[in-house]
C-alpha cells in the first residue's frame, strides 16, 4: 500500500504554522503535514514517526532553528531538510548551507515565488523515488554513499573531482568494489573520501563486478572518516567541546526535557544553560531557592534536601542538588510530574558520566 | 517536686515533624492552620516567611510560579501560590515521626 510521504514545520509563531500548512497542502503528491511549534517537540516527532522533509524556521525561543538543525542532521542524516525564515542575512544562510540543510528560503521569497518554492519541496519529496542520487545539491559524499546503501541500490557511481575520476561499485545497497587514482578497494575508498569537492553520477549496475571489499559500508565509512579525520583535520579542543553541547542537547531533546542549567554553588562561577538563555536569573532564583530550603531543613531538623519542584502554566522545574552545584531540569507542562525526579535523576546522571 | 521542675525545664525542646496545612496572607500572617497546636507557631512563621520569598524572587525572575515543594528526606513542604499569599502543606515522610494534626485523635 502506498503511503504518504510526512513533511514537518517547525516555527513559533502559530500563525504562520497554519498558513504553512494549508499552503503545503496544495502539493501535488498531497504529503502528510505535521507542525511543531518548538525545537524540542519537532525532535521528539521526529523520533517518534519518519518524516521526508523538515521545514525548520531559525529565530525560536529556547533553542534556535540552527541547533536545531545541528542535532537533526546528526540524529536523522536522511531527512531533507529546508530552512524558511524570515532572517535575510547571509551568514545564517551560511551557516545553514554549513549544517547541510538542502534548501534554504527567505519567507517574502516563498511568498512571491511560491509556485518554485512547492516545486523544490515536491522535487525532495521525491527524491529517492526516482532510483538514487542523480545530482549534486548540497550533499557530501558521505551521505550520497549512506543512501545508496540504505535504498538498497544496485548502480555505479561515478565521482569527478577535477581531474580525478572514481568509481564505486554497489550491489544491492552494498560496497563490492571502488577505484581511484590506480588504486582499487579499500584503498581507493579511503582516496576518495579524501576529496574535498566532485560531482556525482549514477551509472547503470554492474552485477557481474568482481568483488574486492567485504566491510560493511558502514564498517568503512566509520574507519575510514575516523583516519581521515585525525590526520587530515585534527579536531580542535574548540570543535571537541561543539560536539560535546550538541550531543549534550540532543541528549536533553532525547528524555523529553526542555532545558538544563547546571547552577555551580559559588556566585562567582558562571551558571552553564542548554537549552535555555535565562540563565542569569533562573540560576539566581535557584540560589536563593535552595538556601532558602536548607535553612528549613535546619531549622525543622527534616534531614537533607533531595530535590525542589515547582511549576507554573508553562513548565515544570526540577532542581537536584549536588555537592558543587544544583541541577535545574526544566520539563514542557504536559510532563508527568510523579516521574520527573527518577527522569532528571537520569539525564543528570549520564551527564556527569 | 522541685527538683524534677528543675530538670523537665533543662529539658531541649524536640518536635515532631509538623503535619497539616495553614494558609499565609501576603505578609506572612499565619491566617488558618490544621497543624497540631503544640507546635510552635514561630516555626510556622519561618517557614511562611521563606516559602513567600521563594515565590517572590521567581517573580522577579520573570517565572511567577503556581506551585513549589520542597522535599526532604523526612519532609515535604509544599506551597501553591494564592495571589501573593501561600497555602502550604506539611508531609512528614515518616508516619511514626508525625505530629497529629490539630482536631485529630491518633
Amino acid at each position: 500500500m502506498e503511503t504518504k510521504h510526512k513533511i514537518l514545520v517547525l516555527d513559533d509563531d502559530a500563525d504562520w504554522l497554519e498558513t504553512c500548512r494549508d499552503f503545503l497542502a496544495q502539493l501535488p503528491s498531497e504529503p502528510e503535514i505535521r507542525i511543531a511549534s518548538t525545537g524540542v517537540r519537532a525532535l521528539s516527532m521526529l523520533d517518534a514517526q519518519p518524516f521526508r522533509v523538515f521545514i525548520c524556521d531559525l529565530n525560536m525561543p529556547r533553542m534556535d532553528g540552527l541547533q536545531v538543525l545541528s542535532i537533526v542532521r546528526r540524529r536523522f542524516p536522511n531527512l531533507r531538510t529546508v530552512v524558511l525564515t524570515g532572517l535575510q542575512d547571509d551568514q545564517f544562510r551560511s551557516r545553514a548551507y554549513a549544517l547541510g540543510v538542502d534548501l534554504f528560503w527567505l519567507k517574502p521569497d516563498m511568498q512571491q515565488n511560491s509556485q518554485m518554492f512547492l516545486d523544490c519541496i515536491e522535487s525532495l519529496l521525491g527524491r529517492e523515488d526516482s532510483g538514487g542520487f542523480r545530482d549534486t545539491q548540497a550533499k557530501n559524499l558521505l551521505d550520497v554513499i549512506q543512501m545508496e546503501s540504505i535504498s538498497e541500490n544496485s548502480s555505479v557511481l561515478r565521482i569527478t573531482s577535477g581531474q580525478l575520476v572514481a568509481k564505486m561499485w554497489f550491489h544491492h545497497g552494498e560496497l563490492v568494489d571502488a577505484a581511484a587514482e590506480g588504486a582499487d578497494g579499500e584503498a581507493a575508498f579511503r582516496r576518495i573520501l579524501k576529496w574535498k569537492s566532485g560531482t556525482f553520477e549514477s551509472l547503470p549496475a554492474e552485477p557481474e563486478h568482481v568483488r574486492t571489499i567485504t566491510k560493511s559500508v558502514d564498517a568503512m565509512l566509520l574507519e575510514s572518516s575516523q583516519i581521515i579525520e585525525k590526520a587530515v583535520n585534527p579536531t580542535s579542543a574548540e570543535e571537541l567541546a561543539q560536539q560535546k553541547f550538541v550531543g549534550q542537547l540532543a541528549e536533553i531533546a532525547v528524555e523529553g526535557a526542555e532545558f538544563l542549567v547546571s547552577v555551580p554553588a559559588k556566585k562567582e562561577i558562571t551558571a552553564k544553560a542548554w537549552g535555555t538563555k535565562n540563565t542569569e536569573q533562573l540560576a539566581a532564583w535557584t540560589r536563593h531557592v535552595e538556601k532558602a530550603a536548607q535553612r528549613l531543613g535546619e531549622t525543622l531538623s527534616a534531614g537533607p534536601l533531595t530535590h525542589i519542584s515547582a511549576h507554573n502554566l508553562e513548565r515544570h522545574l526540577l532542581l537536584l542538588p549536588q555537592s558543587d552545584k544544583t541541577y535545574v531540569v526544566g520539563w514542557p507542562p504536559e510532563a508527568m510530574p510523579g516521574h520527573l525526579f527518577e527522569q532528571s535523576k537520569k539525564l543528570t546522571k549520564s551527564w556527569d558520566s | 517536686m522541685g527538683l524534677l521542675k528543675w530538670f523537665s525545664s533543662s529539658r531541649p525542646a524536640v518536635h515532631k515533624l509538623p503535619s497539616g496545612s495553614f494558609t499565609v496572607d501576603r505578609h506572612g500572617k499565619v491566617a488558618t492552620s490544621t497543624v497540631v497546636t503544640d507546635f510552635p507557631v514561630s516555626l510556622l512563621d519561618d517557614i511562611a516567611k521563606e516559602i513567600l520569598s521563594v515565590f517572590r524572587e521567581a517573580h522577579a525572575a520573570q517565572m511567577p510560579l503556581a506551585e513549589v515543594s520542597l522535599d526532604f528526606a523526612g519532609l515535604q513542604i509544599s506551597a501553591r501560590d494564592m495571589q501573593g499569599g501561600a497555602i502550604i502543606f506539611l508531609s512528614p515522610k515518616n508516619p511514626l515521626a508525625t505530629a497529629s494534626p490539630a482536631g485529630s485523635k491518633s
